[in-house]
């Protein structure tokens, strides 16, 4: 340090002599672009040329080009500015670990993001097995007058009833069909992760767009937001997907869009009620004294403070959505083919053989999965609210 | 730095401020005028509600607009007209007129680093490199008086005292090296010592040529940098002209009011609220132990030169006393004995 006497003078630097980078190559924009750029090529590709297959004769459908799109939405804008900014990645890793219980729900997401995109592909859609249909899981036993085939041992009762004990081949049982209801769980997996990629890639910015522009700007713009998300509010999401129902049937694509555009007016506003308050703070009256703009203030300034707010109303929101789901699969008025966990769960709680009671493992594995899923993503929003913060506990 | 070196750094004409409240509009600046020039340190006194800070921020128009609305007036930065619709203002902020708020630990973003914020206010107008930036911003820390600026760099606001942060925002201010600071009480919640050193810093940064206009109720910081003084009330300015002219013969009676509030030590005292100042003539009339018929009606009085021998130049009080057919000696005197109180009370 100087000493007292000596006057403190800056050193001037030569701005001209330093090196100018282009600020509007960013490595989010590259990735994004790139990332699209294929998606859409292999777009073109299956419409134009031939069919493009996740699996064998799998082809691929719109919600899975909706899900790859998004997909490289979330590596552009989530992964790319964490490894870019490693010290503040590392500073929020390191607090994570010290939440046992936010560790254990987030290696459950990640396991669950694992099997619902990887696993589908190695395995395929669970197959028909009519020979071998209500398998017990392993250490259980059932009627085994429900199925042609027993695949384990089979136990003399009283009388003439007999059991089929669970074996290897089905360790977690079959269901009325003959399918493994491992496989049913990874495909309602694979559905659940495309609730999520869609919600946090597409409803999330949306939300997130439309309060802090409403907030930020206010004026006319805000009237008509508000008012737009006010009207937006007042449409059941469910009544909108039985009418597109009607005229394209079940799918995917239809209860995401459907759903997820018309369940982000409460986060909007929620997000803009905390932006009217963060506009007014000192250090975005500093930034603008800095010369900087409105959408660089909004972004770099306001945003991160609103996350407090943010990021455990987005997580509600996209257990919100997966519960919806669900509960439209159970309905039955999901695409049967995907083997939503609300399907499964409806299929077990009907079984054609035997009762509801009598079939239990069919419906409770996806219960099981279902809430699972749902208490980590609660877990998750409110351990990353304490996280993101760098003043630590609230 | 272009221009015409005649003309002065700034210079502010008839500045006029309305801010809509709850109970009315407020003029809160009301036709203000004066001028910075290149490396002199100009300092708004005045009690608290006088207008001072939206004055400050009115000038590159960063005051919330609304409820504030620039109604009038013009400032002219190095030539460029501020008030003009075609000028790029953030171009001009931070660039080449740098800010430090009230309240430091507001000025803050918690969810930054110091070292990312000073590394921001670098890069907003300048691309420069990642390691060039982080070495400019240790050396601002360094430079307001940061202990162990290489290690504090990466730390949080809130591991900052209110002393520190205001330290870090006077950085923050100086990062993109202003032409011209406007300081809003940047000394208020550091100590003695290093209040020197942000003295000493401004100083230099005055001898290189910056302009400075300071808020302050430290009349401490006023002597040991201002050259010239301007005393506000009311949002007009009562009574302008160098520091020691201003110091040693306080001319207005609302300027002899505020030192003869001056408890000593280094604040000037907060002056009760008032319910409403007169909307016409001298906005201090109605406090005035010298008012007269002619202080009522049209404008704040025009600015008459303070002449009592030493006051050569440019020492001029908004009082009609000053004008043709009154005693000047009547205030001056009131003036004469504030003065020799403070001094009995203050060594400095």
């Amino acid at each position: 340090m100087a000493a007292p006497s000596e006057r403190p003078r800056f050193e001037r630097v030569d701005w001209s002599a330093v090196d100018a980078t282009r600020r509007t190559v960013t490595p989010e924009r590259t990735i994004l672009a790139v990332g699209l750029l294929i998606v859409a090529a292999l777009w073109l590709y299956d419409r134009y040329v031939a069919h493009v297959y996740l699996v064998a004769e799998w082809a691929v459908a719109p919600v899975d080009w909706a899900v790859m799109a998004g997909l490289v939405v979330l590596t552009a804008y989530g992964v790319v500015p964490a490894v870019r900014n490693r010290e503040a990645t590392l500073r929020v890793a390191s607090a994570i670990r010290d939440r046992p219980v936010l560790v254990a729900a987030l290696c459950f997401l990640g396991g669950l993001f694992v099997v619902g995109t990887v696993l589908p592909l190695v395995l395929g859609r669970p197959e028909l097995n009519f020979g071998y249909v209500y398998q017990p899981p392993l250490g259980f036993a059932a009627d085994a007058g429900w199925s042609p085939n027993c695949a384990g041992e089979i136990r003399q009762g009283t009388g003439i009833q007999r059991y089929c004990e669970g074996s290897l081949q089905a360790p977690l049982g079959t269901n009325g069909r003959g399918q493994l209801v491992e496989s049913l769980l990874v495909s309602g997996a694979r559905v659940a992760i495309y609730v999520v990629v869609f919600a946090l890639a597409f409803v999330v910015p949306l939300a997130t767009a439309v309060g802090v522009t409403a907030g930020f700007r206010g004026g006319r713009l805000d009237d008509v937001l508000r008012t737009y998300v006010d009207v937006q509010l007042c449409i059941p999401a469910i009544f909108l997907y039985f009418v597109g129902y009607m005229y394209v049937g079940a799918s995917l694509a239809l209860l995401l869009a459907t759903f997820g555009l018309l369940s982000w007016g409460p986060v909007a506003r929620l997000v803009r009620s905390e932006v009217l308050q963060r506009r007014e703070d000192g250090y975005v009256v500093v930034a603008r004294s800095l010369g900087a703009s409105d959408w660089y203030v909004a972004r770099r300034h306001v945003l991160p403070n609103v996350t407090n707010t943010l990021v455990p109303a987005v997580v509600h929101l996209v257990a919100i959505l997966i519960v919806a789901e669900a509960g439209v699969a159970f309905l039955g008025f999901s695409d049967v083919e995907l083997y939503s966990w609300g399907s499964t769960i409806a299929e077990g709680l009907s079984p054609d053989r035997g009762t509801a009671h009598q079939v239990w493992w069919v419906s409770t594995a996806p219960a099981i999965a279902l809430a699972a899923t749902v208490v980590s993503l609660k877990l998750v929003g409110d351990g990353l609210r304490d996280v993101l913060d760098p003043r630590g506990e609230h | 730095m272009s221009g015409d070196h005649s003309d002065p750094l700034l210079a502010v004409e008839d500045l006029r401020t309305l801010i809509q409240a709850d109970r009315g509009t407020v003029r809160a600046v009301d036709g203000v005028s004066f001028a910075v020039d290149r490396g002199e340190a100009v300092c708004l006194v005045g009690e608290s509600g006088s207008g001072k800070s939206v004055t400050c921020e009115s000038l590159t128009g960063i005051v919330p607009q609304p409820p504030a609305e620039i109604v009038g007036g013009s400032v002219t930065f190095d030539g460029i007209d501020l008030r003009a619709a075609d000028t790029d203002r953030s171009a001009i902020r931070g660039a080449r007129i740098g800010h430090v708020f009230q309240n430091p630990q507001h000025a803050l973003d918690p969810v930054y680093s110091v070292g990312d914020q000073l590394v921001e206010a670098i890069t907003i107008h300048r691309e420069v490199d990642e390691a060039t930036a982080r070495e400019r911003a240790i050396d601002l820390l360094g430079r307001v008086g940061i202990p162990r600026a290489a290690q504090r760099v990466d730390d949080y606001p809130h591991e900052f005292s209110g002393g520190m942060a205001q330290r870090v925002a006077v950085a923050i201010a100086l990062a993109a090296e202003p032409d011209l600071l406007i300081a809003d009480e940047p000394t208020t919640a550091v100590d003695v010592t290093v209040q020197a050193r942000l003295i000493d810093l401004l100083r230099g940064l005055l001898d290189d040529g910056m302009g400075l206009l300071l808020i302050t109720h430290d009349l401490r910081v006023v002597a040991a940098l201002a050259d010239r003084v301007l005393v506000m009330f009311g949002g007009t300015i009562v009574e302008r002209g160098p520091v020691e002219a201003v110091f040693d013969r306080p001319a207005h009676p609302y300027t002899q009011a505020l030192f003869d509030s001056y408890d000593g030590t280094t604040r000037l005292a907060e002056r009760p609220s008032r319910d409403e100042l007169p909307a016409d003539g001298c906005r201090f009339r109605a406090e005035c132990p010298h008012a007269v018929q002619s202080c009522a009606g049209g404008e704040q009085p025009g600015f008459h030169t303070v002449s009592d021998g030493a006051s050569t130049d440019d020492h001029a009080a908004s009082c009609v006393y000053y004008g043709d057919g009154y005693d000047a000696e009547v205030i001056q005197s009131a003036g004469r004995a504030v003065q020799q109180s403070a001094t009995g009370d203050d060594d400095d």
